[in-house]
């Protein structure tokens, strides 16, 4: 696996994603200043419990989340070719956030002229230079058009190939190269005529089939049958090592992340708490991990990790709210790390991402020297 | 035969809904019949005159007419012609009915047709509009708007359009004295059809049906997929969205549109089956209202039949599901 180093592909940088809560008559700091480098040709896992803010992030940083009164901050500088772009460039013109004593209170945001911009932006990489991959493949595939017709349209609409037979052509490559069970027959059927994990491998053709430099993967083995998801992991290393294509892969899955990622960023309550290379990441025997990653990692499905009981350890507490946000660290009311020498630190201040190894960073007050 | 093997399904499914509409109308027929030979009033009263009339001249007049005695001979005797195209004659004006079925119905179907089209014409944009603009201040006057004018009724509107453009501008004329050979044309037409089409409460219940399906739609994850892809999100939100949302109303709001129709021709002397009905009605013109029932009652059907047939051609599932 490739260090973490090299040029960048993308950089995000204290990307902001608020939404208003009908339900809780409040804005949810969904994604609340989260930081995050990709290297070229390397894989970056995000990693984190449901509602840390992972897929949003994603989301948010290629136009994909529409609702009309979220709010999107921050920069995300793609790198097309030699050409730095900021997909989310000129968005903060459209915004006016009232904060008051932390909370925001109001948001004033002209919707239309903010949704014309950010098709200006994407409309040249969306599915072009930045692929997308989903959870749910069955749901994710139009339910009316064939998987080939899909992916003959990715093809036409971003490759040289517009004509109907070579595009047909090239479709059924793709289809053979995700290892599809007798392409030609899958080629007319529909997504509800497939299994998920079928449909996943085509979700992945009509990606790639625009030849991409970023795949962003969403959680591509959630919900599919434990042999089909781990045959996906094994086609998604071996198309990465086959096209040396960028990617950011996004699962609740330790050892999705584990087999596929050269780096990692482990998010929690909207925040990045932890990067690195992913062998000093999700070593078990790292004393400088966030004690998040550490109860993350204790909690998967291992033989080792199971208790005296035979059971596994689940990290106690609820995910942190994103609408109070506590003045300290937000893992504060679940960390079972804590000792008297941080304890006052941990809830008056929250910490910052500080280097504890080149290229690792740890967002915990444990991790950093008194003073 | 590969052809034939894909469409196979949609034929087998439109086959079976024709043999409904058959027995429907059958249904409909007998239930009409058992209605009118149950309710009060006669139509040799009305054909006499207002006379009473004796049970000794009744016979004699079924007789001449050559109409069975009992009620089920009637009503066999009645579908037995009415199989063959022939609707029987009027017991007003002794005119068969397929005859004056065929004009006022044409004339009913221009109505109906232009006003659907003036409904969708207002309430497709405006849904589009809203879904790609939401909460802004337009769509919300424009909501407003709708239902205000929806809420309005038909007969008021009516008249009020007829004394504006008629009376007052003279642009538009309307048809003076029923059926006294004046010609028609399409300017006749307008008012009629912009008054059902606007004032039948039908833009603003199918304005906000779309717009909450189109929405709900541009929602869904594969229209997100859509998005993340560089597609054009309206090729792929346009089957779901709006193709069969579209298609939905048009069938549900037909007997609306034909309820409607009565009274509009009724405000417009405009000789369609609305007015037919009407008429034949009031003169227990059995034959006439028979005819009448069976004829809307398939045009509602055919509404019907124009959606399943659109759902059944987009939705691959559906011609699975039987």
């Amino acid at each position: 696996m490739s260090a973490s180093s090299g040029p960048l592909l993308l950089q995000i940088r204290d990307l902001r994603t608020y939404f208003y809560s009908q339900a809780k008559q409040a804005f949810v700091r969904a994604v609340d200043g989260v930081d995050l480098a990709v290297f070229k040709g390397s894989t970056l896992g995000i990693v984190g419990e449901s509602g840390s803010g992972k897929s949003i992030t994603m989301l948010s940083s290629i136009g994909l989340v529409t609702s009309a009164p979220g709010v999107i901050t921050g920069s995300v500088i793609f790198q097309d070719g030699d050409k730095p772009v900021n997909l989310l460039g000129g968005l903060p013109d459209y915004v006016y956030l009232e904060i008051t004593d932390g909370r925001i209170m109001a948001v004033h945001k002209q919707q239309p002229q903010w949704m014309t911009r950010v098709r200006q932006n994407l409309k040249p990489y969306r599915g072009n230079n930045i692929a997308m991959i989903f959870q749910n493949p069955k749901a994710a595939m139009h339910p009316y058009q064939t998987i080939g017709a899909q992916i003959m349209e990715a093809i036409q609409l971003h490759t040289d190939i517009k004509d109907k037979v070579a595009a047909r052509q090239m479709a059924l490559n793709w289809l053979d190269r995700v290892q599809m069970d007798s392409p030609r027959l899958r080629f007319d059927n529909h997504p509800h005529g497939l299994s998920g994990g079928m449909c996943q491998r085509a979700m992945i053709a009509m990606a790639l089939a625009a030849q991409p430099s970023l795949l962003i993967a969403d959680e591509p083995t959630t919900g599919l049958d434990a042999t089909i998801q781990s045959k996906i992991v094994d086609l998604l290393l071996e198309l990465r090592q086959d096209l040396g294509i960028t990617t950011i892969l996004i699962s609740h899955d330790i050892s999705v992340i584990k087999r596929l990622s050269d780096d990692v960023a482990v998010m929690y309550g909207g925040r990045v708490m932890e990067t690195g290379p992913a062998a000093l990441v999700l070593d078990e025997r790292n004393e400088q991990r966030h004690p998040y990653t550490h109860a993350l990692l204790a909690s998967t499905p291992r033989r080792a990790n199971a208790n005296a009981q035979g059971y596994l350890p689940a990290i106690k507490g609820e995910v942190c709210d994103n609408i109070n946000i506590p003045a300290g660290c937000r893992f504060l009311s679940r960390c079972h790390a804590i000792n008297d020498r941080v304890r006052d630190r941990c809830r008056r201040m929250e910490p910052e991402l500080t280097v504890v190894a080149p290229g690792h960073q740890v967002r915990c007050w444990l991790r950093q020297e008194d003073g | 035969m590969a052809q034939f093997d894909k469409y196979k399904p949609v034929i087998l499914v439109i086959s079976r809904e024709l043999l409904l509409t058959a027995l429907l109308l059958l249904g409909i027929s007998m239930v009409v019949f058992a209605i009118l030979y149950l309710a009060p009033g006669d139509p040799f009263a009305v054909l006499l005159g207002g006379q009473l009339v004796s049970e000794s001249e009744r016979q004699a007049l079924l007789e001449s007419l050559g109409l069975p005695s009992t009620w089920y001979g009637q009503y066999f005797s009645w579908l037995g012609h009415m199989l063959q195209g022939d609707f029987g004659n009027s017991l007003r004006s002794g005119v068969p009915v397929a005859q004056e079925l065929v004009s006022t119905g044409l004339n009913t179907l221009y109505l109906i047709v232009g006003a659907m089209l003036v409904t969708l014409g207002f309430a497709v944009p405006i849904a589009i509009y809203s879904v790609s603009r939401e909460h802004s201040l337009a769509t919300w006057l424009m909501t407003i708007l709708t239902y205000i004018v929806s809420a309005l009724p038909l007969f008021w509107l009516g008249y009020i359009l007829i004394y504006y453009f008629t009376r007052q501008l003279g642009i538009f004329p309307v048809s003076t004295s029923s059926g006294s050979g004046e010609s028609l044309n399409w300017l006749h037409l307008v008012l009629p059809v912009l008054l059902l089409g606007i004032g039948n409460g039908a833009v603003g219940e199918i304005l906000r049906h779309l717009r909450m399906e189109l929405q709900r739609v541009m929602d869904e994850e594969y229209v997100r997929t859509a998005r993340a892809k560089g597609a054009p999100v309206w090729r792929h939100a346009f089957a779901e969205g709006l193709l069969l949302p579209i298609t939905e109303m048009v069938a549900a709001k037909l007997p609306h549109l034909l309820g409607g129709a009565i009274i509009v021709e009724q405000v417009f002397n405009w000789p369609g089956l609305g007015r037919l009905a009407w008429q034949a009605a009031l003169d227990r013109d059995y034959p006439v209202i028979l005819a009448v029932a069976v004829v809307a009652a398939a045009m509602v059907r055919m509404g019907s039949l124009l959606h399943r047939f659109v759902y059944i051609s987009v939705n691959p599932r559906a011609s699975q599901e039987h």
